[in-house]
């Protein structure tokens, strides 16, 4: 029986129902857990738009506080700014309290260490050892410190950064019609502010309400983001962005109104990220081909590693990478300005593009190599995995085979790829082939496999 | 045995980090959270205490957390929340003070509306919830909001300008040891809005450290502000807890006072206003009571020791029967205040009694019979406390029997009362006699408690 995940405390943190679930007493503790782990010293804290965004922040001050750390408080503030902002500030680490795509009664805890950075899978399972042993840092009277709020420096250190990569006034003197759908997230005042004042862009903006619930799915994709289109085609905009709430997912619209294939969007970046700077490609399984197809014309390797931004980071790091990225989930990731996934370096790199070029959106594309791709979910129980997983393996025994994360087979031109949703009870299958034809014909017999 | 730590029908209390965590202040507060009937708002306030910014956070976290609003008063002393519960119409409310104890301790309090301790079965029911960790948490959409606000300190402030006449006061030469706790803002602005002129030490208010333990000890109060009121020529001195809502005082001659005298100082003054009405006390307090009561045809009513028992009798009469309630500590309530432990108002009704009678503290300290009183501690080993109750009982069959806390036995002219702590591990054995040391009776009492231990 598939079930609902209510709350789910693991290696990625604590995410989970507010109401009951998620609870003010187990977001505290998990954060003394943190605190513990980090040390006494400064910890930022910032969080998207969510209802429970106040209340969460009151309880994870606490855990810190109790643990002996000073909380900057940086309020209503976008997951890749905050990340920024610990590595300038120098403080022991930081929290974003964000659920990123999840719907609205979802939150959760995401941790970052010292630089800034995701916490990687050994700094992970050491904390949750910690918060499962209950042995914390457990400060005194004098030794508690207090919550300073900073609400205003982030912005400008975050824009700072992402403008040493691009021509800015090359961007500025294009004047170029953005439109924004901001899903009244954390990002809302800061893209408006990045997007119309420092890049002197004619901006149409929807959904940029940070009071406001979001409006839509808050996963930022081709069917959540009809709105965006409609605004793209309504004001004759030559580019439309699309927001998630925590700001790190980047959606974008061609100047027809077409939502593009996140995929086309990364490999743009790419593009765009390799012409300048010297490094490889990290990418998760799932992402197109597109990309070492960019990458080859660069003379770059690609990097395949585990879906998650996490693993993605790992290895970034590991490699010096030049540029990665999560194809379908939306957003890149841009070292030389933070290894995070970040909307900001994402909107910057394409108006950057445009500006050089001085092609549309859409010309871009079409410029990119042509692939094919589907994706579906197949709900599945826990136990079959294995088999389902031998099953397909023995039916393509002409395939390579990967194993790093579910099941990956690779032919010449085409793929497929099946793996365990993190998230849900449910069995992602990703294929990709040259043409539309080629594609459905590998999906619709990986398909009778799977559920035959 | 150091107890750090005590979750009892008084509510949270411990010392932070090693006996009081995060945890329990986010579970207690959810569980007052469940406890509460949601709709009106919460009121929160919290003394000078380090520990009160984290302690603060999780009560937040909690109280919002299921659904309640919260309007947040910030540093202030606990009758400045129990004021503002009242005012603003609130379900409740928590100050964050461990009040009187060393400033490693906190505490969490709670209040019902009207600004009122729980009473024990109110309080019991607090415990249940929170035993059983079923918490009545709001979904996404039905948190609850805070409200930051600095004026409760003002509106405190007014309600006492309603009741006492403070620029009378002016002329009288105050001085006030404030611990370093919430008081100190208090009469800073007292001072600035009404002119009252009090002589502030021990104000300065970090949270870090304190001049002295902050309790009202008459020991405090000969060490630290007696000695000052002669060369500062103060007509009276007064020192408060962490909280402010016990006071203790001084006379102008530099003589501490005993708290046990602020108890009869205001029944006193208040009881020729209010004939024939109640003062509610405890088995330990002085006999000077029934002295001042029977000159004011008023009356005493003895109940068992500690706050919560003062809270239950007080919740089974009209308001408009007692005259004033309170313990031998120097907290008090008074009728004017909806029955508040408040030091601040208590100070400023003695300041009226010494302006009304126009004498100095001394003179009228000495115008009451001179009780004296003996207190002993013996560490509490045996178990078989019953028997020696028993065994005392029998050795003094002649006098009037009260046996709701320990024995309390009393004759015209002195009384005794033996009982166990609530808080600590020990006997506390007193002995007050009108006239002079009831030494003979009080060794009696140690040799025997002494014997079974």
């Amino acid at each position: 029986m598939a079930r609902e995940h209510l709350l789910k405390v693991g290696v990625s943190g604590v995410r989970g129902v507010i109401g009951g679930f998620l609870t003010p007493g187990l977001a505290a503790s998990f954060a003394q857990a943190f605190g513990t782990y980090v040390g006494q010293g400064p910890v930022v804290l910032g969080r998207d738009t969510r209802t429970s965004g106040p209340m969460l922040t009151h309880a994870v001050n606490c855990g810190l506080l109790a643990a002996g750390c000073e909380v900057i408080d940086l309020g209503v503030m976008p997951t890749p700014t905050i990340q920024i902002y610990v590595a300038h500030r120098k403080a022991r680490g930081g929290i974003a309290l964000t659920a990123s795509h999840n719907p609205p009664e979802y939150n959760a805890l995401k941790l970052f260490n010292h630089e800034g950075l995701f916490f990687n899978q050994y700094e992970r399972s050491e904390l949750l050892d910690l918060f499962h042993q209950s042995q914390f840092t457990q400060a005194g009277n004098e030794e508690i410190r207090t919550v300073k709020p900073d609400f205003t420096t982030a912005p400008a250190l975050h824009f700072e950064r992402v403008l040493r990569h691009v021509d800015a006034d090359r961007i500025r003197s294009r004047r170029f019609r953005v439109a924004l759908d901001g899903v009244n997230g954390a990002g809302s005042a800061m893209s408006v502010e990045f997007l119309s004042t420092v890049l002197a862009t004619r901006l149409e903006a929807i959904a940029v309400d940070p009071t406001q619930v979001f409006p839509r799915i808050a996963e930022p994709r081709p069917d959540t983001l009809t709105d965006l289109a409609a605004l793209v085609r309504r004001t004759g905009a030559d580019i439309g962005f699309g927001q998630d709430p925590d700001g790190d997912r980047l959606a974008v619209c061609d100047e027809n109104g077409t939502v593009l294939d996140n995929d086309d969007v990364l490999a743009l970046a790419v593009e765009r990220a390799l012409a300048y700077t010297p490094g490889d490609v990290v990418v998760n399984l799932t992402t197109s081909a597109t990309i070492d197809d960019i990458a080859a014309r660069h003379g770059r390797r690609v990097h395949r590693t585990p879906v998650g931004e996490a693993n993605v980071v790992d290895r970034m790091q590991a490699v010096r990478a030049a540029i990665g990225g999560e194809g379908s989930s939306g957003g890149i990731i841009f070292p030389a300005v933070h290894l995070c996934r970040d909307s900001y370096t994402a909107m910057a790199l394409l108006l950057d593009l445009m500006a050089e070029t001085g092609q549309t959106v859409s010309a871009l594309v079409a410029g990119l190599p042509r692939y094919s791709r589907l994706a579906g979910k197949v709900p599945f129980e826990h136990g079959r995995l294995g088999t389902l997983m031998q099953n397909l393996e023995a039916s393509f025994p002409d395939a390579q085979t990967n194993r790093t994360d579910g099941l990956k087979l690779l032919w010449e031109g085409r793929w497929l790829h099946i793996r365990s949703s993190n998230t849900e009870p449910l069995l992602r299958l990703a294929v990709e082939a040259r043409t539309p034809g080629e594609a459905q014909s590998l999906f619709d017999a990986a398909w009778r496999r799977l559920t035959g | 045995m150091n107890k750090a730590l005590r979750i009892s029908h008084v509510g949270l209390r411990g010392i932070v980090g090693q006996g009081l965590t995060a945890t329990h202040v986010l579970e207690f507060a959810a569980a007052f959270g469940t406890f509460l009937e949601p709709g009106r708002p919460v009121v929160l306030g919290r003394d000078p205490r380090l520990s009160g910014h984290m302690i603060r956070e999780g009560v937040l976290a909690s109280l919002l957390g299921c659904g309640h609003d919260v309007i947040d008063l910030g540093v202030v002393s606990t009758p400045v929340v129990q004021h503002a519960i009242q005012r603003l119409d609130a379900a409740g409310g928590i100050a964050i003070s461990a009040s009187h104890n060393t400033i490693d301790w906190n505490a969490l309090r709670f209040f019902g509306p009207s600004g009122i301790y729980l009473n024990t079965a109110e309080a019991g029911e607090l415990l249940d919830i929170y035993h059983l960790r079923r918490f009545r948490f709001a979904p996404w959409d039905q948190l609850g909001k805070l409200t930051v606000t600095t004026e409760a300190i003002d509106a405190y402030l007014d309600g006492l300008a309603r009741v006492f006449d403070l620029p009378r006061l002016r002329p009288l030469r105050v001085v006030v040891d404030c611990c370093n706790g919430a008081s100190a803002l208090i009469l800073r602005r007292m001072n600035e809005r009404f002119g009252c002129g009090f002589i502030l030490i021990n104000e300065r208010v970090d949270g870090r450290t304190v001049a002295h333990t902050p309790n009202t000890s008459a020991s405090i109060v000969e060490l630290q502000l007696a000695p000052l009121m002669q060369p500062l020529r103060a007509d009276a001195g007064f020192l408060f807890d962490m909280d402010a809502d016990r006071v203790a005082l001084a006379d102008e001659l530099g003589r501490g006072v005993s708290e046990e005298m602020v108890l009869p100082l205001l029944a006193d003054s208040l009881l020729p206003a209010s004939p024939g009405k109640l003062i509610i006390a405890n088995l330990s307090s002085t006999a000077l009571l029934e002295d001042v009561a029977a000159r004011h045809g008023g009356r005493v009513l003895r109940v068992p020791v500690g706050r919560q028992a003062a809270i239950d009798a007080l919740s089974t009469y009209r308001p408009e029967q007692i005259a004033l309630a309170g313990e031998g500590t120097g907290a008090v309530m008074m009728p004017q205040f909806r029955f508040v432990y408040d030091g601040i108002a208590s100070m400023l009704a003695i300041l009226h009694t010494i302006c009304d009678r126009g004498q100095p503290l001394s003179r009228i300290l000495a115008g009451y019979p001179r009780h004296h009183i003996l207190k002993a501690e013996v560490p509490l080993t045996s178990p078989r406390i019953p028997a020696l109750l028993e065994e005392l009982q029998e050795l003094f069959p002649d006098g009037e029997l009260d046996r709701s806390d320990g024995l309390r036995i009393a004759w015209p002219d002195r009384w005794f009362h033996v009982r166990v702590s609530q808080t600590e591990p020990i006997i506390r054995v007193i002995a007050e006699q009108r006239d002079s040391e009831p030494r003979e009776l009080f060794e009696t009492l140690l040799d025997r408690v002494r014997r079974w231990n």
